[in-house]
């Protein structure tokens, strides 16, 4: 080892030692954004699929949204798998496993005791994702935030105002959306 | 007294350092194109300091092609993680030792 006589005062310490945590922040956010990156192009994908899908097959819908989760939650584990690996960094323990599970319970009753007809759910569920998003952006950076409300508020606007398009503007609203976040945040 | 690592201690090779060692060990790495958005760095610098670092054992640099593009991975040796380890404490004995 190289070593050298500490000819560096308190307040240079002080710097390289806060140089050193805000490189540290940012190695770490951008995992998060690499990660998130992925799985929204995933989920926008697949989104964008059912929607077309339903749009062009209404009667087929119960089956092409039951394929959609089955595809978008096995790519969601591959993803997290291989980013595990890469980075050696666990982005979903236990606690964060159980918190999405009780989210999702949440809006399953959410939806059960709201009696949502079929526009009702292609609505909420989109927006009930992105408010999730808007809550984690609020930690780790603005993009979160961006995106969440970016498509919540394009899908409210669909919900009113776009009648029978209203699969295929979720289609490019929302799977379009989240592809384009997920770029987007691939960049940072 | 507080010993730094002068391999570590000047500005870019510490931040390259940090974003080493701020991943796990056993983690893959970072490769150049990240680290280099990380550190703020040009190619040319960035690729020197890295070699620097090298030389001195604290990062391994790899090689390979993913398709066709070439991608260098820098991941920090054990040796590298210890002696930033104690670059960071040196730092921090030498700010403990002001305040005294």
């Amino acid at each position: 080892m190289s070593k050298m006589d500490a000819r560096i005062d308190a307040k240079q310490a002080a710097s390289a030692l806060s140089d050193i945590a805000s490189i540290a922040r940012r190695v770490r956010q951008s995992t998060i954004y690499r990660l998130a990156s992925m799985m929204l192009v995933l989920w926008g994908g697949v989104s964008c699929v059912g929607y077309l899908l339903t749009y062009l097959s209404p009667p087929t819908a119960y089956y092409t949204w039951i394929a959609v989760y089955i595809v978008g939650i096995g790519g969601s584990i591959v993803i997290v798998t291989i980013q595990r690996r890469q980075s050696g960094i666990r982005m979903l323990d236990l606690r964060m496993s159980t918190a999405a599970a009780l989210f999702i319970a949440f809006g399953l009753f959410t939806c059960l005791l709201g009696h949502f007809g079929p526009r009702e759910l292609s609505t909420f569920w989109p927006i009930y994702f992105m408010l999730a998003y808007v809550l984690v952006g609020l930690w780790t950076g603005l993009a979160f935030v961006v995106i969440g409300l970016s498509i919540a508020a394009l899908t409210l606007i669909g919900y009113f105002f776009v009648g029978d398009w209203f699969d295929l503007w979720m289609a490019f609203v929302n799977g379009g959306g989240l592809i384009l976040g997920g770029l987007w945040m691939r960049r940072d | 007294m507080a010993e730094l690592d002068e391999i570590i201690h000047q500005p870019l090779r510490l931040r390259i350092m940090a974003a080493l060692n701020a991943l796990p060990a056993g983690a893959l790495g970072l490769e150049f194109a990240r680290l280099k958005k990380l550190t703020g760095a040009t190619d040319g610098n960035l690729g020197a300091h890295i070699e620097t670092l090298a030389r001195a054992g604290y990062v391994t640099i790899d090689k390979a092609f993913v398709g066709k593009k070439p991608q260098t991975t820098v991941t920090a040796t054990a040796t590298g993680r210890g002696a930033f380890a104690r670059h960071v404490a040196s730092l921090q004995e030498i700010i403990a030792g002001a305040g005294k």
